[in-house]
This record gives structure tokens, C-alpha cells and sequence, in this order.
């Protein structure tokens, strides 16, 4: 019974907070929104037995992702954006497709026959670590989690690359000739 | 007292459709990429829940595959800002609808 008292909390912060964000008229208020929807989702995933995603998605979503987003936010200063009209007609157009698919999905699986199964494992950080790095028998998931940190990787230099200044300052003089 | 499996998705599924109306709907470039994190988000509480309704090693599978899309809406956002702010330094504007070179 508290679980679902305290779910319906959290799920009304989400709502409320995704809600902001379409309807925010400066980004920082927008940014601001989506955190609050990140950290009620976290509570949700402690609700559903997942405490190391809702660990994780506090530390990677709202402190490591919206910080890099509100920083560039708060650099770019947005002063010009103020003329930039929250929704024209368009994008009000726009809202109308989501609206409908979130109505569609939300009415075919408000009425299919799903049921929590009891004796479904925690996802506690040992499971999870079972999972990734399985000590016998053949997983994809150590490879797959090896890409995941290549991706990163490359990611971070075509951030650098992309964000700096002078691309004519990277070339060193064994590159030149 | 367990937390119903509809509701869980019935909840992803606003929070995906508010994050689709933030990233078509809106103009401004931030609101896009902050639309999408919210549309990863819901599938990641999709994936959770699913998750429950499985025994054994598929419950793992949903437990797994969400630390992955973390992953990949890190690197997402990370290239999206570091492109926000190169096309920025180029156009002075925030407006997507500013960033149409390749259609003229």
C-alpha cells in the first residue's frame, strides 16, 4: 500500500515535470524539469526492485548528463533565444501525433492482462554484474559491454574535436607534410 | 504490496509521448535533445517493468539492457552539445529552424 501511495507520487512528479519541459519558455527552466523527472524515475525503479538503475540513473542522468547540458546551457547564455517562440503552429501541430500515440499505447496496455511475476530476482548490483560477466558458458554482454566503453571513448574525441576552436591548430608537423 | 505492471507502462508511455511532443514539437535546439533523453528515459522504465513480469534470466536481460541505453544517451548528449555549441559559434541561433543550409 505505501509503495503504491509513494508511486503515485512520484509518477505525478514525472508527469507534472515532462509536462514543464514541453511547455518551458527557457531552457534552464526546462532542464530544470527534466532532473525533476529523472530523480522521480529513480525512486520508481527503488519502487520496482532495481536499486542499482535508480543508483545509476541519479549518477549518469541527473548529476553527469544535465549537469554537461545545463553547463552548455548557462555558456551559451541563451539571450538570443528569448525571441525564438515557444511553440508556433507547427509544433503545436506536432503535439497532437505524441498525444495520440501516448493515448494509443496507454489504452492497448491498460487493458492487456499483465502480471508481476512474485519471484522475480532483485536487480541488485550482483545479479546485474552475473549477468554482464557470466563466470561459465558463453555471453555476448562482456563484448558488447567492451563497445560500450570504445563508443564512449570515441565519443569524448569527437566532442573534443567538434567543440573546438581552430580545427587547423590539431594538425602537428608530422601531419603536415 | 507490488506496483501494478500497467501502470508502469501506461507511465512510460505519457513520459515517451511528452518527450516526442518536446523534440518535434518544440524550435528551440536544447529542448530537442532534452526531449530525446526524456523519450530514453521512458523506454528504460518500459524495460524495468517489462523485466518484472519475467523469472529467471530474462528479468536480468531488462535489468541489463537499460544500463546500455545510459551509455548511449551519455554519448548522445555529449555529441549532440558539442555540435549545439559548434553550430551555435557558426549561426548565432538556437532556432532548429535556422539550421536548414543543406535544403537550400
Amino acid at each position: 500500500m505505501i509503495a503504491q501511495v509513494y508511486f503515485a507520487l512520484f509518477a505525478l512528479v514525472a508527469v507534472l515535470c515532462g509536462s514543464a519541459l514541453v511547455f518551458a519558455r527557457h531552457p534552464l527552466n526546462g532542464a530544470m524539469a527534466l532532473i525533476g523527472t529523472m530523480v522521480s524515475l529513480a525512486g520508481i525503479y527503488a519502487l520496482i526492485q532495481s536499486p542499482f538503475l535508480a543508483t545509476l540513473q541519479i549518477l549518469v542522468y541527473a548529476g553527469a548528463i544535465m549537469m554537461l547540458v545545463v553547463f552548455v546551457i548557462m555558456v551559451l547564455n541563451c539571450a538570443k533565444d528569448s525571441s525564438t517562440p515557444r511553440l508556433d503552429l507547427i509544433g503545436a501541430a506536432a503535439i497532437l501525433p505524441a498525444a495520440a500515440f501516448g493515448l494509443l499505447v496507454a489504452g492497448v496496455v491498460g487493458r492487456a492482462p499483465i502480471l508481476a511475476s512474485p519471484e522475480t530476482p532483485r536487480g541488485t548490483v550482483e545479479a546485474i554484474a552475473a549477468t554482464l560477466f557470466p563466470s561459465q558458458g558463453n555471453s555476448a554482454y562482456p563484448i558488447l559491454f567492451l563497445a560500450v566503453g570504445l563508443l564512449l571513448l570515441t565519443a569524448i574525441v569527437g566532442a573534443v574535436l567538434l567543440a573546438k576552436r581552430r580545427l587547423e591548430s590539431l594538425k602537428t608537423p608530422e601531419g603536415e607534410h | 504490496m507490488e506496483i501494478s505492471i500497467v501502470h508502469l507502462q501506461i507511465l512510460a508511455a505519457i513520459l515517451f509521448a511528452l518527450g516526442m511532443a518536446a523534440a518535434v514539437g518544440r524550435r528551440n535546439i536544447f529542448f530537442v535533445l532534452m526531449g530525446v533523453e526524456l523519450m530514453l528515459n521512458a523506454v528504460n522504465l518500459s524495460f524495468l517493468s517489462w523485466s518484472r513480469t519475467f523469472v529467471g534470466r530474462g528479468a536480468m536481460e531488462g535489468q541489463v539492457a537499460p544500463l546500455f541505453t545510459i551509455a548511449i544517451a551519455a554519448t548522445e548528449a555529449c555529441i549532440g552539445l558539442a555540435m549545439v555549441l559548434m553550430i551555435f559559434r557558426n549561426r548565432e541561433s538556437l532556432d532548429s529552424d535556422d539550421f536548414s543550409r543543406m535544403k537550400e
